[in-house]
């Protein structure tokens, strides 16, 4: 009968022991990390980590891929208007009716491996997988060192996705596969300044290529780490342990007091309320009407949002949709170079009372009887939007425009967003990567980057606010189709008239995107008066050409 | 004997039913979720066909329009004997086995190990505790609830902040120290080093926040069973307190939480989502967040499967040692 106790007895020594192992190896490996010239990066990427390099997996494919493993031909500075920056490739020349384009690669380089790169490489790597563009007629390598593209329409505004956010992939290895999406390509062979010396689902590092074809990096080991908060990154940060992340902190001074830690807070992305704009595409709700887009607009107080919501980080945007001032020499209108930031409710009142909307007894106004009832979502937990979300609703109602504020799950975000299944979310567009705003342009407003309601926009079109406009339509195909910067200007002017005037996207802010780096340990970082590329560790090709600068301080 | 011939074939039907109820269930969902899932592979890989062979696979896992239903559940059968548990959507192309066998280790290395130590320390404290009821000792009874009722989250921050950050006496994050050891787990007296002292503050959290239910449970039930009339008895022969603290009144107190730790053992599959979110610790409860939140049906799948069966085997188990501890479970054959 004393099978128990013994139990018992048993179950308190092992816990008693464990307990004494747990606490007696707390010293030992104190001088981690530390002194060594290891760059150590978060990326954003939850643990565990997937052994994934393939560069087609634009999502999901680990951070060092795109820039510091593999390359694009030339590098596009999205901060300066300056002419992108040769990486595989040294020049690219468009013929006259811009539907050849040649490349001239630089001269003798080599893969990861010890293969040389060729002109083939680059030829196989636009003919290859999701980079074979639909226009595109051939892809010739003419010599070692020279492509010919052609195609069967115009390509001046293609050049940054083409020569600057193609990566470039080897023939030898890739022509092999056929299932280019079902690999995981864990042991990469690329062209870029660092190759992967190990991996484990908590961290990876990457060591310099010595068959680069320029200056070895000075920093010749970075390690990325998996984490599963900001909070965890901030403790590392603060602590030493971290050297490079680009989150939000609200805070800043908290990590750059101590005299080690740098931070950039560089404004791009647009934060918008997205507008489901157009009737004839299906849209339904009061939105599709001009007026109460322009009435919201008005009413928006928007330099409370930046403080309150946004922490005071975010930046004034505008109605043209421009990253100014990179972009001042597209800027038809003065009067569209910032959005109003104080609340004009007046004008609100009468916008909508031109259009025939009447206050009701509630002070909210409505047309034949039925007051305008918006519905407004942000993503559950991006609490920068869901308190701009819930700011606006307030803004609004004072103007007499209800609007309703809801959070709802990341896959409920999505979803109606493709589909056209929304009235008004809060929502982000992305800056043009080079000083032109075609893309942007072309993305957001044209008319055949977007689809009806129940069906989601074709290749590669983020036209989700459902915008159709034949004066946009005809500018965007015309500034595509020429190099003539005065054509051009005269399409963009008309553009941002349109576009200023239809509201289907209404600014709220320019995005923060900051960045902490350790000062101290290294040197060469972008700063404020040398913006070489944006100081992001997860942006895509700028990460590499960040670390290319960096050097261990001495 | 025929007690266990009866428990074993209980659970082997009950196996079987839940893992056919996983079978059932995604197919039961409204839409289509193989649907779902390949249109996801398609949007990632940027809407090029997706190879026949990777089809086949979701639909064999996740229900197909053709076919009949038996014919599926064969399938489904035959590819879980194999262990093949379908490939993540939202990690795609990772195999959903290898992810789950990647986390399971460190969970139930982890969980595994505080629960038993909460368990441990609970019936222990609780025994004393119940012993010397109405002195000071009872005071311990609200301690450990208050850190039980404090939100989960919130403790493993504050252990953290003091702990980690302003004392620097452990590690902020991780299952071990991957600055020191970037080539990942590897089988050396150092490694276990590392990892044990990178569990201490996670088990800190896990044990802190569930002993109090332990030794409450266990301090009133041998309140109750120092009244029984056996006690009294064993009093009145003269026998030394200790031998009746622990031998007569504990080991009869402790009955009921034996029950109990059955299921909280199974339970250590499921990972504590919290804890691993907080340090970033590798496991299997992040899994199952990140396959809900995106959708990922297989990688849910899967997870639900090993966590369904960790339940019930750990319920086998404790079924099979309640037998030998209580004999009375076992008396109605």
């Amino acid at each position: 009968m004393s099978g128990h106790t013994r139990t018992l007895a048993a179950i308190t020594a092992a816990s008693l022991a464990l307990g004494l192992a747990l606490t007696g190896c707390g010293t030992g490996d104190d001088d981690s990390g530390g002194s060594s010239a290891v760059l150590h990066v978060w990326g954003g990427n939850a643990t565990p980590l997937d052994n994934d390099f393939n560069p087609f997996h634009i999502d999901t494919a680990q951070k060092a891929t795109f820039g510091p493993i593999y390359e694009p031909l030339f590098f596009y500075n999205q901060l300066s208007s300056e002419p992108p920056v040769p990486l595989i490739g040294e020049s690219f020349e468009y013929s006259e009716d811009g539907m050849a384009l040649t490349v001239t690669i630089k001269p003798d380089q080599k893969w990861s491996d010890g293969t040389a790169l060729t002109a083939d490489d680059v030829a196989f790597t636009f003919t290859y997988g999701t980079n074979k563009a639909s226009d595109l007629i051939s892809a010739e390598a003419t010599d070692a060192t020279t492509v010919v593209f052609t195609y069967t329409q115009p390509q001046f505004t293609a050049a940054p996705l083409t020569l600057g956010n193609t990566f470039i992939v080897p023939e030898h290895i890739w022509s092999g596969i056929d299932d280019y999406m079902g690999q995981l390509n864990s042991e990469p062979v690329g062209s870029g300044p660092y190759t992967l010396k190990t991996f484990s689902t908590a961290a990876y590092t990457i060591e310099a290529n010595k068959n680069f074809r320029e200056e070895l990096p000075a920093v010749t080991e970075v390690q990325y780490v998996g984490l599963d908060g900001n909070q965890s990154s901030q403790d590392l940060l603060a602590t030493g342990q971290l050297d490079w992340v680009g989150q939000f902190v609200a805070n800043p001074e908290v990590l750059t007091d101590g005299g080690v830690l740098s931070t950039l807070n560089l404004q791009q992305d647009p934060t918008v309320v997205m507008t489901c704009s157009s009737a004839a595409l299906g849209c339904s709700g009061p939105q599709t009407d001009v007026a109460v887009r322009q009435a919201i607009s008005a009413a928006l107080d928007r330099g409370t949002i930046r403080e309150k919501a946004f922490a005071g980080l975010a930046a004034e945007g505008n109605p043209a949709f421009l990253l100014l001032p990179r972009d001042q020499s597209w800027l038809a209108d003065d009067a569209l170079s910032q959005s109003p930031q104080d609340p004009d409710v007046a004008t609100a009142g009468e916008i909508l009372e031109a259009a025939g909307y009447v206050k009701d007894a509630d002070g909210f106004y409505g047309k034949n009887g039925e007051a305008i009832d918006l519905d407004l979502f942000s993503p559950d937990g991006w609490t920068d939007y869901n308190d701009a979300a819930k700011l606006i609703s307030e803004q609004a109602a004072e103007a007499g425009i209800k609007i309703t504020a809801r959070t709802v799950s990341d896959a409920e975000y999505w979803t109606p967003l493709a589909n056209g299944d929304f009235q008004l979310a809060l929502y982000g567009l992305t800056a043009s990567l080079q000083s032109d705003p075609y893309s942007t342009y072309q993305q957001y407003f044209y008319g055949a980057s977007t689809a009806e309601v129940d069906s989601e926009p074709q290749n590669g079109g983020q036209n989700y606010a459902r915008y159709s406009n034949p004066t946009v339509d005809v500018a965007v195909v015309a500034a595509g189709a020429t190099a003539d910067e005065a054509v051009k200007q005269r399409a963009y002017a008309t553009i941002q008239a349109e576009i200023a005037r239809d509201l289907p996207y209404i600014p709220v802010v320019l995005n923060a995107s900051q960045s902490f780096f350790n000062s101290k340990d290294f040197t060469g970082w972008p700063s404020a008066d040398d913006l070489y590329a944006m100081p992001l560790p997860y942006s895509s090709v700028a990460s590499g050409i960040v670390l290319r600068h960096l050097a261990p301080a001495k | 004997m025929t007690y266990y011939i009866r428990r074993i074939a209980f659970y082997v039907v009950t196996l079987w039913a839940a893992i056919s109820l996983n079978f059932l269930l995604p197919r039961l969902l409204p839409g289509d979720p193989a649907d779902i899932i390949i249109g996801k592979l398609r949007r990632a890989s940027g809407g090029r066909p997706i190879p026949q062979e990777v089809i086949d696979a979701i639909r064999a896992l996740l229900g197909t329009k053709d076919g009949s239903m038996w014919d599926q559940y064969l399938a489904y059968w035959g590819r879980l004997l194999h262990g093949d548990l379908g490939v993540s959507s939202s990690r795609y192309p990772v195999p959903v086995a290898d992810l789950i066998a990647q986390a399971l280790p460190w969970t139930i290395a982890l969980v595994g190990t505080a629960t038993i130590i909460s368990f441990a320390l609970g019936i222990i404290v609780g025994a004393w505790v119940g012993w010397r009821r109405g002195t000071w000792f009872d005071h311990l009874v609200p301690v450990t609830t208050v850190f039980q009722s404090i939100p989960y989250f919130w403790l493993a921050l504050v252990l953290v902040a003091i702990f980690a950050v302003n004392l620097g006496l452990f590690p902020i994050v991780g299952g071990y120290d991957f600055f020191a050891f970037p080539d990942g787990p590897e089988a050396s007296w150092a490694f276990v080093q590392s990892a044990a002292y990178h569990a201490v503050l996670p088990a800190l959290t896990i044990v802190l926040s569930s002993v109090g239910g332990w030794l409450l449970g266990m301090r009133n039930m041998m309140v109750s069973t120092l009244s029984e009339d056996y006690i009294v008895i064993a009093e009145a022969k003269g026998l030394r307190p200790s031998r009746i603290r622990s031998r007569y009144a504990a080991r009869n107190a402790a009955i009921p939480s034996y029950a109990g730790f059955g299921i909280a053992l199974g339970f250590v599959v499921a990972g504590s989502i919290v804890m691993e979110q907080v340090f970033s610790y590798p496991g299997i409860g992040k899994l199952m967040i990140q396959s809900v939140q995106s959708l990922d049906y297989s990688l849910m799948q899967g997870v639900f499967l090993v966590i369904t069966v960790a339940v019930l085997g750990a319920n086998f188990i404790m079924d099979i040692v309640y037998g030998f501890i209580d004999p009375r479970a076992r008396h109605d054959d």
